[in-house]
């Protein structure tokens, strides 16, 4: 990524108007979808397949002293019964830390997998998994991080600590006694259920002697084949993942797909025959990963002009019984820390803590949602003290172009938050409704409108780098073939991803295939989650087109004998600037390459312009590029009974060049709901690590009539030079404004404000009315 | 037990047991993998099939409930001589679907109310809608998808 | 905690074509056969293994129980009418317009589409939406066994949560609503906009004239083991001159009158405070 990839197309394209990027065009997935031909994991039902269901352990932490599998095997049906001895490589899924076996002989959340039973028939599976005879040793438990961070139960040999993250910027200590307004509160934020449509699903196929096909349900082909490859003893090379249509990820798949193509791959392997394992809503309700809880104590300071000086954050993470995902969102919590302001003096300290809960998944937002609550509601906190407008105070503070973030990582280009902030303002009419919001209201409704910014920076956190491959393969008659590993969730990006190489290339879009995701026939591109589809999947896509376009350009200047910067691709036509009798179709110019020997093909790879950050203080280039978002709500709230009704969403997002309009509007307006529900109507009810809601029925996800008015799409598009057309990324940033406005708008409709997220009816009912000083009856 | 009725059209007629749901029956035995178990409680909606013209949780039904004079729609059923329905066009134009999972749940309930009111009011849309649950899209362009489907359908008269 | 759903155990089907044919049935199988409607309810219950059955009786072939008409005691639904075809009667908006406003905001139309009164009422759920409409109106039900049949206000029929007086032998056929001049409506609380159960509902019947209430009834559902009848509140209320300040005043009787639960929706505290806001709101849209 070290290329300014905007100017080298621009260059290439002789500053030409798009003809593809960046208009609406049919989705390569479109007529499958709406034809209802789109196959999804478990639409695969190979009849011979063997049915897998998992045996959980109903402890959040015992000993598994025996399993015994007569017990299940004398069901008539159950083929297998496999448990952690079972496991024929290393029983090791852990992601960042290696502390997650594939079977345990430990559990150490409710519904830890502790054997797979195998059948032939699906009711024979159930029935095998009900009998089976499990012994534990059933120990001390901890649910509290608090708690577990003091106490000597060791859930894992290595400590209680999961993850770190660590901020040093300035000097905070000296700032905060320049400080004339300095505010401290805690903030809590909860979990958070993906409740994708489609529950989690893989069918693993043996091939030859050596060697499982797994199509299943995942972000990360790459990544899951390794972990498989690795539960099975065998090299990446013999596993192969098949990724279909994916009914949601949002994060959780990207977590859950290894294990669950690790668990019908074991089941394959061992059976000798096709394996199917498929969750059931109540699974994957009660025991899928999700969103990670937080603590959080900020601390924020800044001078009567204005201007902030110094933020001191100390947080605390229910990392469950095992870290899966959380050292990266605990780490991106850090990095985000301050929000998209400018904060010259910085201290952070982020620490995980397992517990015996649900360990945690990636989610749409990882770590901003929870820590941006924290900024978003400080700011106001703020702004009231120093009697600034919350807009104003906001933009007086936001990055600009040059400034370093809290990790000193300079951002020269692509910064548009403030532009978008003052754009939001207008399109929300921020400045006339806060002021009739703010004059006394009568009745039993109250108004209030409010704002939340948000930042998310496009690519991998943590440790290892973050890259991405991408195939682009002339076919002889002028058609391509594009692969790339990264998946298709419902967001839209492989076809950005076609549309560019289209556009590069001067090709009609229809003329581009993008390929079945396969690990065994495609580049790895890396994982399909942190806004990094587009900017990182899809750079290395013009990386490819670009080499391919260089070659092309040479072979046609030699046949014109002109330059190869005067030859010109557009409409499938390719020809020469400066005397443009010269011409040649591209389907003829693609077999002249055959005919010449010429390579019709091309691989694309870069790593993300991205640094290592300094693992004590976190400064460091921590991602390629943010994308920025802002989003003001209206509520009212009816004072009676504390239902909060928002009335209008105005978002607006900062993502660079918008490949795909509708595309991103849509995006935008699914993680304004996904928002939505976090803030009003989603709760993970936990007790005892166990989730007392798992069904649609009580967890309640929006329904159509939940969702309010959505304004026209605010877009700053500030490109981002060195993306394949300037795009940066969007999944995610519409999700994170939402709550965080709607909190705000609740504070100025009540005067109360909440440090808990999700804002829980019955806690806003209560509060008013203890504001209001309700007794109860006469 | 034998069953027959009608399904997209044709008369069919298979095997099942009571036990047997419409939606187990119509993925498992007849490969209409079209129509989702996304909870098999009836609360999501991913299981929405057209019973006589209604829209129905098939994971609620039992295939032996199936009549001779019962006729099943799935979205296989909306194409026509290879021919997308107006309603199909319209989701792929305005963008009414991402994942696509809860897509032929939602456009058959949709084709029913157009089926009987050709021109319905935004109200009128959420109302029929209200049951079809959606993660990816927050249901804007959705409800913008059947407007232009009744668009179509009136341009088509 | 709730159950997992799973897939439906082996079980036994049959479809009478008669009423007569189906109450044979229930007698000889002696309750353990279960009455397939709607299955709306029934269905996720065996799949939880809360419900069991050795046979379901589908009773969806029966004709002439699911008529909507007017007759001399009133106007009757037939038991097997579906939910979605009594919110469409133009006859029921009419008579009984609390009935209709619950059922536009009960469930969701494919729910609806399948699910019986007769389904809604037996199931008896303490939060069931046709219930406090019904009560207010003071419908009766007919229950037909293989013995006879008889007619049961709905205001004796719930026993319990799940509970009803209806033997395991018996059918319900119809739901009566005698005619009376008056207004009724209906109100829900819930978790989010649509397609969610009540964590409080109330219903209320009231006949003014000059300004005076000389009848009213409120009934609350999801606050109490059963659907009820705020008889503190109608008491209070009947007499005096419409206005908010006597409506309020006699709605603060209900708090002593429900006996909520806590559960995962709602805090019995929440759900009793709920119950005065809807009780006092259902009485200022008919009062």
């Amino acid at each position: 990524m070290e290329l300014a990839y905007l100017e080298e197309v621009r260059k290439l394209l002789h500053g030409r108007d798009y003809h593809v990027v960046g208009t609406d065009v049919k989705r390569v997935d479109a007529v499958e979808k709406v034809a209802g031909l789109a196959k999804y994991s478990a639409d695969y039902l190979i009849e011979k397949a063997v049915h897998v269901k998992a045996a959980r352990s109903p402890h959040a932490h015992a000993l598994v002293k025996k399993v015994d599998r007569e017990s299940a095997l004398r069901v008539p049906g159950v083929v297998e019964v496999l448990t952690a001895d079972d496991v024929p490589g290393e029983n090791q899924i852990g992601y960042l830390v290696e502390d997650q076996p594939i079977i345990t002989n430990k559990a150490r959340y409710c519904g830890d997998i502790v054997a797979l039973i195998v059948a032939r028939k699906e009711r024979a599976a159930w029935e095998g998994a009900d009998r089976l005879q499990v012994e534990y040793e059933p120990l001390a438990e901890v649910f509290d991080p608090r708690e577990s961070l003091q106490s000597s139960l060791r859930i894992h040999d290595h400590g209680n600590i999961a993850a770190e993250a660590k901020i040093r910027k300035g000097n905070v200590d000296e700032a905060f006694r320049r400080c004339e307004v300095i505010i401290e509160r805690t903030y809590r934020t909860g979990s958070q259920d993906h409740a994708y449509l489609e529950p989690e699903a893989a069918v693993a196929i043996p091939t030859g002697a050596r060697g499982v096909t797994v199509i299943g349900t995942n972000q990360n082909p790459f990544r899951t084949r390794h972990t498989v490859a690795r539960v099975l003893g065998w090299k990446d090379s013999e596993v192969t993942i098949t990724t279909p249509y994916i009914g949601g990820g949002f994060g959780g798949k990207d977590t859950y797909g290894p294990v669950i193509c690790s668990l019908a791959a074991l089941a394959a392997v061992k059976s000798g025959r096709p394996a199917m394992i498929v969750y059931t809503r109540y699974e994957s309700f009660a025991y899928r990963f999700k969103r990670g809880p937080f603590e959080i104590k900020y601390k924020t300071g800044a001078t009567q002009d204005g201007k902030l000086q110094a933020v001191d954050i100390e947080y605390l993470v229910d990392a469950g019984g095992y870290a899966t995902w959380t050292v990266g969102f605990t780490k991106r919590a850090a990095y985000h820390a301050t929000g998209v302001y400018s904060v010259d003096n910085v201290r952070v300290e982020g620490r995980a803590v397992y517990t015996n809960n649900l360990p945690n998944a990636a989610f749409n937002g990882f770590g901003n949602p929870q820590m941006l609550f924290a900024v978003e509601s400080q700011m106001d906190i703020m702004a009231g003290a120093l009697k600034m407008d919350p807009v104003e105070f906001r933009v007086k503070n936001a990055l600009v172009p040059g400034s370093r973030t809290g990790t000193n990582q300079l951002l020269d280009h692509a910064v548009g938050i403030q532009e978008l902030i003052q754009k939001v303002a207008v399109q929300a009419d921020w400045q006339g409704k806060r002021k009739e919001y703010a004059l006394a209201q009568e009745g039993n409704k109250r108004r209030g409108i409010g704002v939340g910014c948000s930042w998310h920076g496009c690519g991998t956190t943590g440790f290892k780098r973050d890259w991405a491959g991408a195939s682009v393969i002339i076919n002889p008659d002028g058609s391509v073939s594009y692969s790339t590993g990264i998946v298709e969730i419902g967001q839209g990006t492989t076809t950005s991803h076609a549309m560019m190489v289209a556009e590069v290339l001067g090709i009609p879009f229809e003329h581009v295939r993008v390929d079945v995701n396969n690990t065994g026939t495609m580049p790895d591109s890396g994982e399909t989650h942190a806004q990094r589809g587009t900017i990182i999947g899809g750079t290395a896509a013009v990386d490819a087109a670009l080499k391919l376009r260089k070659r092309m350009n040479r072979l046609a200047s030699e046949m014109w004998e002109c330059s190869e910067e005067e030859v010109a691709f557009e409409k499938g036509e390719t020809y020469n600037l400066r005397n443009r009798s010269q011409r040649i179709s591209f389907s003829e110019l693609a077999y002249e390459m055959y005919m010449r020997g010429i390579p019709p093909a091309e691989y694309g790879f870069i790593k993300a312009r991205r640094g290592y950050p300094d693992p004590e203080t976190g400064q460091g280039d921590t991602y390629a590029a943010y994308t920025f978002g802002c989003t003001m709500a209206e509520v009212e709230v009816d004072l009676e009974t504390g239902q909060v009704d928002v009335l209008r969403l105005v978002p607006g997002v900062a993502a660079g060049k918008i490949i795909q309009p509708a595309v991103a509007r849509g995006q935008v307006i699914g993680c304004g709901m996904l928002g939505l529900g976090y803030a009003l109507t989603e709760r993970v009810q936990r007790r005892d690590g166990r989730m007392m809601n798992p069904s649609y029925t009580d967890y309640q996800i929006p329904t159509i009539k939940d969702k309010p008015e959505m304004a026209d799409l605010v877009i700053v598009e500030d490109e981002f030079k060195y993306s394949g057309f300037g795009a940066k990324g969007v999944g995610e940033i519409a999700f994170i404004a939402t709550p965080l406005a709607i909190a705000n708008a609740l504070d100025q409709a009540l005067g109360i404000r909440f440090y808990d997220m999700p804002l829980d009816r019955e806690k806003i009912y209560f509060a008013i009315k203890e504001k209001k000083g309700h007794g109860s009856r006469s | 037990m034998q069953i027959q009725f009608k399904l997209n059209g044709k008369i069919i007629q298979e095997e099942t047991e009571p036990q047997e749901t419409l939606l187990d029956f119509l993925r498992e035995k007849l490969n209409l993998t079209s129509v989702k178990k996304g909870c098999d409680e009836g609360e999501c909606g991913t299981c929405t099939v057209l019973l006589n013209g209604k829209p129905v949780r098939s994971c609620l039904l039992l295939s032996a409930q199936m009549r001779g004079t019962d006729e099943v729609t799935t979205i296989e059923g909306l194409a026509r001589a290879g021919e997308m329905s107006e309603i199909q066009e319209a989701f792929l134009e305005k963008y009414g679907f991402q994942c696509g999972f809860c897509t032929p749940g939602m456009i058959l309930t949709a084709k029913a109310l157009l089926d009987e009111n050709p021109r319905p009011t935004v109200q009128e849309i959420k109302d029929q809608l209200e049951g079809n649950l959606c993660r990816c899209t927050g249901y804007e362009q959705i409800l913008e998808s059947v407007q232009r489907a009744a668009e179509l359908r009136a341009a088509r008269r | 905690m709730e159950a997992e759903v799973r897939p439906l155990p082996k079980m036994e089907y049959r479809a009478p074509s008669s009423l007569g044919e189906a109450l044979a049935l229930l007698k000889d199988w002696q309750g353990q056969a279960r009455l397939l409607a709607g299955g709306t309810d029934l269905i996720p219950k065996i799949k939880k293994r809360a419900v069991a059955a050795d046979l379901l009786i589908d009773v969806n072939r029966i004709s002439g129980l699911s008529g909507i008409e007017l007759g001399k005691d009133g106007l009757q639904i037939g038991g097997l009418a579906r939910l979605a075809e009594i919110e469409a009667s133009p006859l029921v908006r009419e008579k009984a317009p609390a009935l209709t406003q619950a059922l536009q905001i009960m469930a969701c139309p494919p729910i609806r589409n399948r699910a019986t009164i007769a389904g809604n009422l037996c199931t008896a759920s303490p939060a069931a939406d046709t219930a406090p409409p019904l009560l207010v109106l003071n419908a009766s039900v007919r229950l037909q066994g293989s013995g006879g049949e008889r007619m049961v206000p709905l205001a004796e029929f719930f026993l319990g949560p799940a509970e009803t007086v209806k033997r395991p032998d018996e059918i319900l056929t119809a739901v009566i609503i005698p005619l009376e001049e008056g207004r009724s409506g209906f109100l829900k609380l819930g978790r989010r906009k649509a397609f969610t159960l009540s964590i409080a509902s109330a219903a209320a019947f009231a006949k003014t004239r000059g300004g005076r209430i000389e009848e009213v009834r409120v009934a609350l559902g999801a606050v109490a083991p059963t659907p009820i009848r705020g008889r503190k509140v109608e008491e209070t209320l009947k007499g005096k001159e419409a206005n908010e300040a006597n409506i309020a005043q006699a709605a603060e009787w209900i708090r002593s009158e429900v006996k909520p639960i806590s559960d995962v929706r709602a805090s019995a505290e929440y759900r009793r405070d709920m119950s005065y806001v809807l009780t006092r709101r259902v009485l200022g849209k008919v009062a």
